[in-house]
């Protein structure tokens, strides 16, 4: 198994290299001159009052917790789907494994409901 | 070219596996970047044409030399560092957001054998090289230190996420068929069934059972790539480039090359889930890379055609299509699959 | 020493430097970045145990989602670092008892078998065709039914959870109804009136 993943570390390896590669092209070749002007943030003439970090409006770190929860519940999926198709051709477990992700699926959807009822799902 | 193998496995000794993956690499880059920038003017022509343009055509002929032009242009341009800037993670930003974009077609597989790295993992792989893409962005936004920048950086990962939910949906349907996380096999999954025997393989692909996930997964993908009509990120009239507007040269082509390369993936993914990677649409024709090649440019002319026709999303609209719509369809589908499959009906046997 | 080792060694390296710098380096943002590389190194060390699916799922679960929000936090609530030095003494003695617990639970994880703890055997080899998500997706739906389904409810209790805790009241919600939009008809908004037409 690890032999396959050989080409994808060094794949990865590559793709760094490649990304710096450009960028140290650029510095070697491209003029170098900075100044006060040129080295301002981009704004609308004039210097920004205030800092560029502002702090947040809380939606985003919800979206973002909602995201990982989500992320993990199509991680729990993956291994059910990859053998769903095992689970249909044995009699057996046939509904036992249906079953089993409704419920799943069934106590994750009233998280879902509840979320969008609250409106957390919404942007104005 | 056996011969040629041989002594140059010879020559190598011990450091040839490493010596033939990373000429493999190459074998896959090269074309790559030709691709990206072919697919700029590819991009500029189209969108001219539709707009009753001509589009470039001033550097050699037919303008076939404008991306060479517009390369060259961009390596001799200085590299602007905004002064209040955090130097460090400022580079870092766009080498993350052209590695991952790379990185990830490592597990594609091209035709009949012809894959890199043939893991049985490589949809979670896929997934989780998008997902780590995300960084590029944040990271630029937040290290330009400007307004504009780090606005477009946190719009563009609440929207990217919002999106990745809504593919990994489609993509556990795409699993519930194919029984497989390995790429090959997904689309060797796609060429048995009724209408295939018939040599009407285009109707046994995954696309047509799978309908609402098929257009689930591409408007996703246009999402996650941040293109129209879903680019906020970098809607020039609010606010400008979002998170590259601090960027100049090498650093600013980098993203570029990495958003078209991420074009260019997305297309190439629809194309091996749904419809049946390089399998021949008809019976008759033999399988091969042509097909791959044939699908993945009729989804870039998508891209193309859609950033002609429509107009931009607004903000709201975008995260209520990823959150309100895409994902209770998905969740539905999943189960209508489910219950397809468990019926006697099951055409995925 | 063959490869494996050598990856071995090196990703080791790289999450033991990477860690150090998450706890040392001044800047959060910075911090939570070494993080990143830190789960990230934990994942290629997985993939050398053939843990395979567990490895990409840690980092697309870790890196993919969690550390965006930990990096959104830290990001947005411009943290003053002044202001959280002056609280260091007085969290000092909170944090060195749990930072000791933690040392000595993993001192007994890791000694356990020093005083006969042999907690897991061994998994052994596995065959070459075994599918590693097949193999999971197998035991977690026949063995492992009920702490699946805890699963689910965890995360149920975690979306409850932050909705109830970030959620506030709206001010003025302006949210787009898009299918009652969409579900308008001309009769709806329009009257047509016939009237007479007018002469000068």
């Amino acid at each position: 198994m690890l032999e396959n993943y050989f080409p994808v570390l060094v794949f990865i390896i590559v793709g760094i290299v490649f990304g710096c590669m450009p960028m140290v092209l650029g510095w070697l070749l491209a003029p170098h001159r900075p100044n006060a002007e040129k080295g301002s943030a981009y704004e609308c003439g004039f210097e920004a009052f205030e800092e560029a970090r502002l702090k947040f409006d809380v939606r985003y770190y919800l979206i973002a917790i909602i995201f990982i929860l989500f992320d993990l519940e199509i991680a729990f999926l993956f291994p059910w789907a990859a053998i769903f198709k095992e689970i249909v051709g044995t009699p057996g477990v046939k509904l036992f494994g249906f079953v089993e992700m409704l419920v799943f699926l069934g106590i994750l959807l009233i998280g879902y409901v509840y979320a969008w009822a609250k409106g957390a799902l919404d942007w104005e | 070219m056996e011969i040629l193998l041989q002594t140059l496995q010879t020559f190598f000794g011990p450091a040839w596996p490493l010596v033939w993956t990373l000429l493999k690499i190459f074998g896959i880059i090269l074309p790559l970047v030709l691709c990206v920038a072919y697919l700029t003017l590819a991009e500029r022509k189209v969108i001219g044409w539709m707009q009753v343009r001509i589009g470039p055509n001033r550097v050699g002929p037919l303008g076939l030399l404008q991306p060479i032009a517009d390369g060259l242009k961009l390596v001799f341009k200085e590299i602007v560092v905004p002064t209040k800037a955090s130097t460090g993670l400022y580079f870092v930003g766009p080498a993350m957001a052209f590695a991952t974009a790379l990185a990830a077609w490592a597990v594609v597989p091209f035709s009949e054998g012809y894959v890199l790295a043939n893991i049985d993992a490589g949809v979670l792989y896929l997934l989780a090289m998008t997902s780590i893409g995300i960084y590029g962005v944040i990271i630029s936004g937040w290290a330009s230190n400007s307004k504009y920048a780090f606005y477009g950086a946190m719009r563009s990962a609440a929207q990217m996420v919002s999106y990745e939910i809504a593919m990994g949906f489609a993509l556990v349907c795409v699993l519930m068929v194919s029984a497989s996380l390995n790429l090959s096999d997904i689309v060797h999954g796609q060429a048995k069934g009724a209408f295939a025997e018939m040599g009407l393989g285009f109707l046994s692909w995954n696309w047509l059972p799978l309908l609402p996930m098929f257009l689930v997964y591409l408007i996703s993908g246009i999402a996650e790539t941040n293109r129209a009509p879903f680019d906020v990120v970098e809607g020039e009239s609010e606010i400008v480039a979002g998170h590259m507007v601090e960027y100049s040269g090498m650093a600013y082509a980098l993203f570029f090359l990495g958003e078209y390369a991420n074009m260019i993936l997305v297309s190439v993914m629809t194309s091996i889930f749904f419809l049946g990677g390089w399998l021949s649409p008809v019976g008759f024709l033999p399988d091969s890379f042509v097909w791959l090649a044939g699908k993945t440019c009729f989804i870039l002319f998508l891209f193309l055609w859609f950033r002609a026709t429509f107009p931009r999303y607004r903000y709201d609209q975008i995260m209520r299509l990823g959150w309100k719509v895409f994902v209770p369809l998905c969740m539905f589908w999943l189960l209508f699959i489910g219950v397809w499959m468990m019926s006697p009906l099951n055409i995925w046997k | 020493m063959d490869f494996k080792s050598a990856v071995f060694y090196f990703l080791a390296t790289v999450l033991v430097l990477a860690s150090l710098r998450v706890i040392t380096a001044r800047n959060p943002v910075h911090a939570a970045l070494f993080l990143v590389l830190a789960f990230f190194s934990a994942g290629g060390i997985w993939m050398l145990l053939q843990a395979e699916f567990l490895a990409i799922v840690l980092v697309m679960v870790y890196v993919g989602a969690v550390m965006v929000l930990f990096l959104f936090v830290v990001m947005m609530l411009d943290i003053n670092l002044e202001r959280l030095r002056q609280g260091f003494w007085s969290y000092l003695p909170l944090g060195a008892t749990i930072g000791l617990l933690m040392t000595l639970e993993m001192a007994l994880v890791l000694a356990g078998r020093y005083y006969g703890l042999e907690a897991m055997p061994d998994p052994g080899a596995s065959g070459a065709g075994v599918n590693n998500t097949k193999e999971l997706g197998r035991l977690l739906f026949t063995d492992y039914v009920y702490p699946f389904e805890l699963a689910s409810v965890i995360l149920l209790v975690a979306i409850v959870a932050a909705v109830a805790l970030t959620k506030r009241p709206r001010k003025e919600s302006k949210a787009q109804n898009a299918a009652a939009q969409i579900a308008v008809r001309r009769n709806d908004r329009l009257r047509i009136v016939s009237m007479p037409s007018e002469k000068e």
